[in-house]
């Protein structure tokens, strides 16, 4: 790709890398944020069920959402892998319906200008992400197995009751303890 | 004062994409008024990218990016033009919510004594069981159960149930599992609801002989 050699950005440098594109089109940004999403994109999608081929494609084209909606992107209300999450997500499920009939129109855009004013600063959202990812290192493997398939997988109860080897009845309930587990997520933390 | 919000795996379901797309009309209609739900949802989202983050990272064609490069500078499609909407009569003071933008929504149907029934068709979910309801007040409704997930926000007015009272901004959720016997308040109610499964009405209509 590039002559990038330099450690992998953290979460603070991505969030930075963001706002100058957003601000400059700074293609060299860009391209750091290329190199550091661009694979784990494509790992998420291929770990979802997606070939090859067609999650290159998505990639790229989550890659150039990036590109075209880096302006709407407010590192006081999430951080970088956040908000490239919700997009990855989108456009996997966009493709999915478009896969299913073609000449479906597309759902409305993200709701990213409907997004409430956030009062919180830029370092309390990295410490929240920060204890969000310890939370989840804690949890058992089951559990964090759980909480994978949940989010990879298109049908993530049929896939986790195949997996772990459940019948589909006691998938919700395991879901909701590995949820509850993850207090974290469900408590204000204010 | 909202109080009754989604159960956490719908919520989870819903930052994960894996929620049924009439659904996810309905859990985004209560977020879009509910900030506790909109700070839960954006930690599910952090969860995800955390997730995506620790992925071991897989290698893309070594022109991929080029490609991309090469495409930075073609203009971003144009989203689809919203429907026309149907001009709902509604109670004054009631809009519907913008997570209904893009819906094509049906004129009211009178479907019994005291209900009123308005499909609503998503364009890019047409299959999905998405409808309003507007309710008189004080109908009772027969005890009943659920055949699969069924999501009710009210959007004005109210009811309650032996699980609570209902205001405007909380979302009901039943399945299967739940049986209980709702109540419109005195004013009555409107409330956009969701159901899994084929084209059917929803516990609300039952008394009324369908």
């Amino acid at each position: 790709m590039t002559a990038l050699a330099s450690p992998p950005p953290d979460a603070d440098a991505l969030a930075a890398l963001i706002t100058q594109v957003a601000e400059t089109r700074d293609r060299q940004a860009y391209a750091a944020l290329f190199k550091h999403f661009a694979p784990r994109i494509m790992a998420y999608l291929r770990r979802g069920g997606m070939g090859a081929g067609e999650a290159e494609e998505l990639t790229q084209e989550v890659m150039l959402t990036l590109w075209r909606k880096a302006g709407y992107f407010d590192p006081l209300r999430a951080g970088a892998a956040t908000w490239l999450f919700a997009i990855v997500r989108n456009a996997r499920i966009d493709r999915a319906r478009r896969r299913r009939d073609a000449t479906l129109s597309g759902a409305p855009p993200l709701e990213e200008a409907d997004a409430a004013p956030s009062a919180e600063s830029m370092s309390l959202v990295t410490e929240r992400e920060a204890q969000l990812r310890s939370a989840l290192n804690s949890l058992s493997p089951e559990q964090k197995e759980i909480v994978q398939l949940s989010f990879f997988s298109d049908t993530p109860h049929a896939a986790i009751a195949s997996k772990l080897n459940l019948p589909l009845g006691t998938v919700k309930s395991r879901v909701r303890l590995a949820i509850a587990k993850l207090r974290i997520l469900l408590e204000d933390p204010s | 004062m909202i109080s009754h919000h989604p159960s956490p795996e719908t919520l989870l379901a819903h930052a994960a994409g894996t929620l049924l797309a009439g659904h996810t009309v309905v859990v985004v209609a209560h977020v879009q008024g509910c900030a506790h739900c909109q700070a839960a949802l954006t930690r599910m989202e952090a969860l995800g990218g955390a997730l995506m983050e620790d992925l071991a990272p897989e290698p893309l064609a070594a022109e991929a990016f080029a490609q991309v490069l090469a495409r930075l500078d073609e203009p971003a499609p144009k989203p689809p033009p919203p429907p026309r909407q149907t001009n709902l009569a509604l109670p004054s003071g009631l809009r519907l919510p913008v997570a209904l933008r893009g819906a094509q929504i049906g004129r009211w149907l009178r479907i019994g004594r005291g209900l009123r029934y308005s499909r609503v068709r998503l364009p890019w979910a047409p299959e999905q069981n998405v409808m309003l309801l507007k309710v008189a007040g004080g109908r009772k409704v027969l005890h009943h159960s659920h055949g699969g997930m069924e999501l009710t926000q009210v959007l004005w007015g109210g009811f309650h149930d032996e699980t609570g009272q209902y205001g405007p901004g909380d979302i009901g959720e039943a399945d299967e599992t739940t049986e209980h016997q709702p109540i419109a308040d005195p004013e009555g109610c409107v409330c956009l609801a969701s159901l899994e499964g084929g084209l059917r009405l929803p516990w609300f209509t039952r008394l009324l002989g369908w």
